[in-house]
């Protein structure tokens, strides 16, 4: 039994780190109508930054995490103005997407990767925090790192529910998501949002980049299978719904954990992806996910 | 209040408006008609900044506005409230009302727009915190004009409020538009139901091929043969028909 709480703990705190990269992703999703596969890229650049922070500047870690999210999530607004505005603005527009922005996507996660080289090489860096004691509970010793990541993920997502539920920003972000016409003729300034919605959304990754990093630690090429789980994570819950990325987070980190105890630790990564097809098969738009919904 | 001269312009590189003209002035109510793919819908676009003309010149109080952003727009005071009454449906009534003022910094300005918006449209103050995505067609079109009311603007640009709504909701919805004018309010409104626009408006224009095509007053255009075949119907039945209908 003990075991198998083990299991599910760490299951839960690694299922809440995919659960702030899926949201990242959903919130993006539901904002600009693209899929950002450079994601992964822009949590293990959030890593580093928290990182070189916590090294550098002898901050504590509570700091070092909050400045590495917003800082991240101002490299974030400079990507989506610098670059992925002249794509989505193509057709005079902000919602083109297509093919192009896919591919915008992909190419911007392999700069991304190749400028991360170039500056912090490609060892793979420790990240030390120096956490203290497990907390006991019976006789399961919780080892801190896992309680930092489930209450700061459970703090951020609540801050979130807040932002969007309880402050204009929050309506104006919502009425960008769901028709920007609208939005627009409410008088939103709708690029503006797109911007705050695409940082918001990188932000939340590099939280999940600074929190994983004393667990594992930080590498250039950490970006690629937290994408791919998050990504399942977000179908799961139902691509675009923001209760659904961590619903889906949390389960696609359970049953991987449950797997590799139990099963096999071989196939870990596998595990996911049968829960993903699993859901498709019985619920094609996702535990919490709506049928499409109309886009402006 | 409002001057549209010569705009050309339309989506991608389909020209739908070519080189339409007209003038609102302040505290009028006017009337834009046109049957359907006349270019009516383009021209209020084109004016609350949604698609950009290609050329001609957009005034507003003064101040050119063509190719401005929406919101910049809306912060002058020049709303359009859009045909199809969208609302954002995961929001409660009063949410989609705030976001109306959304431009409005003012917290106590923005509450005496609220309450202002409630006595037009009582309805809406019972309901203000059901989801809007549960309300009638009639009380769509009303959270879709209360919201262009939130920002209190000068001036309302409302693009077929009748649509696709029963007989008795368009009466009721024409009253409060009527009610709005008396309080004010300077409209420009796309209508399909051309009888009931002509009797509220003090002026009309008639939109063809992205044109204007016959203006002048209201209870001149009612009584102009070239309205009355191409819009009103040639026949009595006819005219009941549309006066019914709305369509």
């Amino acid at each position: 039994m003990g075991y198998f709480i083990d299991l599910v703990i760490i299951g839960l705190s690694i299922g809440m780190v995919y659960a702030l990269v899926a949201l990242g992703l959903s919130l993006i999703y539901s904002g600009l109508d693209i899929v950002h596969f450079a994601h992964g890229e822009i949590y293990m650049i959030g890593a580093f930054i928290g990182l070189m922070l916590f090294r550098h500047l002898g901050i504590g870690y509570v700091p070092t995490l909050l400045l590495a999210v917003v800082l991240t999530g101002i490299v974030g607004v400079l990507i989506e103005r610098v670059f992925y505005r002249r794509l989505t603005s193509t057709g005079g527009g902000y919602t083109v997407a297509g093919m192009g922005m896919i591919i915008a996507g992909f190419g911007m996660s392999i700069v991304l990767q190749n400028v991360a080289y170039l500056i912090w090489g490609p060892k793979a860096l420790p990240f030390p925090v120096p956490y203290g004691r497990p907390v006991e509970i019976g006789n399961l010793a919780l080892p801190m790192s896992y309680v930092w990541i489930v209450a700061t993920a459970l703090i951020l997502m609540f801050v979130l529910n807040l932002l969007l539920k309880k402050t204009m920003i929050g309506l104006a972000i919502r009425a960008v998501a769901h028709n920007k016409d609208i939005a627009y003729l409410s008088g939103v300034n709708v690029p503006l949002m797109i911007s705050l919605i695409f940082g918001i959304g990188c932000a939340l990754g590099a939280a999940a980049g600074v929190l994983i990093g004393p667990i594992n630690y930080v590498q250039v090429l950490m970006g690629l299978s937290v994408l791919i789980k998050a990504f399942a994570a977000a179908v799961v819950g139902g691509f675009g719904s923001l209760p659904g990325a961590v619903l889906g987070g949390v389960l696609v980190g359970v049953i991987e954990s449950l797997g590799a105890g139990y099963v096999s630790g071989t196939y870990k990564d596998t595990y996911a992806f049968v829960l993903l097809i699993f859901v498709l098969m019985v619920k094609p738009s996702g535990i919490l996910g709506v049928e499409a919904k109309v886009k402006a | 209040m409002l001057e549209i001269k010569d705009v050309v312009g339309g989506y991608g590189s389909v020209q739908v408006l070519n080189g339409a003209s007209l003038k609102v002035a302040r505290g009028q109510i006017v009337a834009l008609l046109g049957g359907n793919g006349t270019g009516k819908s383009t021209l209020l676009k084109a004016v609350s900044g949604l698609i950009k003309p290609w050329s001609g010149s957009i005034t507003f109080d003064g101040e050119r506005i063509d190719g401005l952003r929406p919101d910049l727009i809306v912060r002058r005071g020049l709303v359009q409230v859009t045909q199809g009454k969208e609302v954002f449906p995961g929001m409660t009534v009063e949410e989609n009302l705030k976001l109306g003022a959304f431009v409005v910094r003012d917290r106590a300005k923005a509450s005496r727009a609220l309450d202002r918006v409630y006595t037009y449209f009582p309805i809406l103050k019972e309901r203000r915190q059901q989801l809007s995505g549960t309300l009638s067609g009639g009380q769509l079109q009303m959270v879709c004009i209360g919201r262009g009311l939130m920002s209190s603007p000068k001036m309302i640009m409302l693009d077929e409020p009748s649509s696709a709504l029963a007989p008795q909701v368009v009466l009721d919805i024409f009253r409060t538009i009527h009610r709005i004018t008396q309080d004010g309010m300077t409209v420009l409104m796309v209508e399909q139901n051309v009888r009931m626009a002509l009797l509220l408006a003090e002026y009309g224009y008639v939109i063809m091929d992205g044109v204007i095509h016959i203006e002048g007053p209201a209870d001149q255009l009612i009584h102009d043969d070239n309205v009355r075949l191409s819009y009103l119907g040639g026949t009595v039945a006819n005219r009941e028909a549309s006066l019914g209908t709305g369509a």
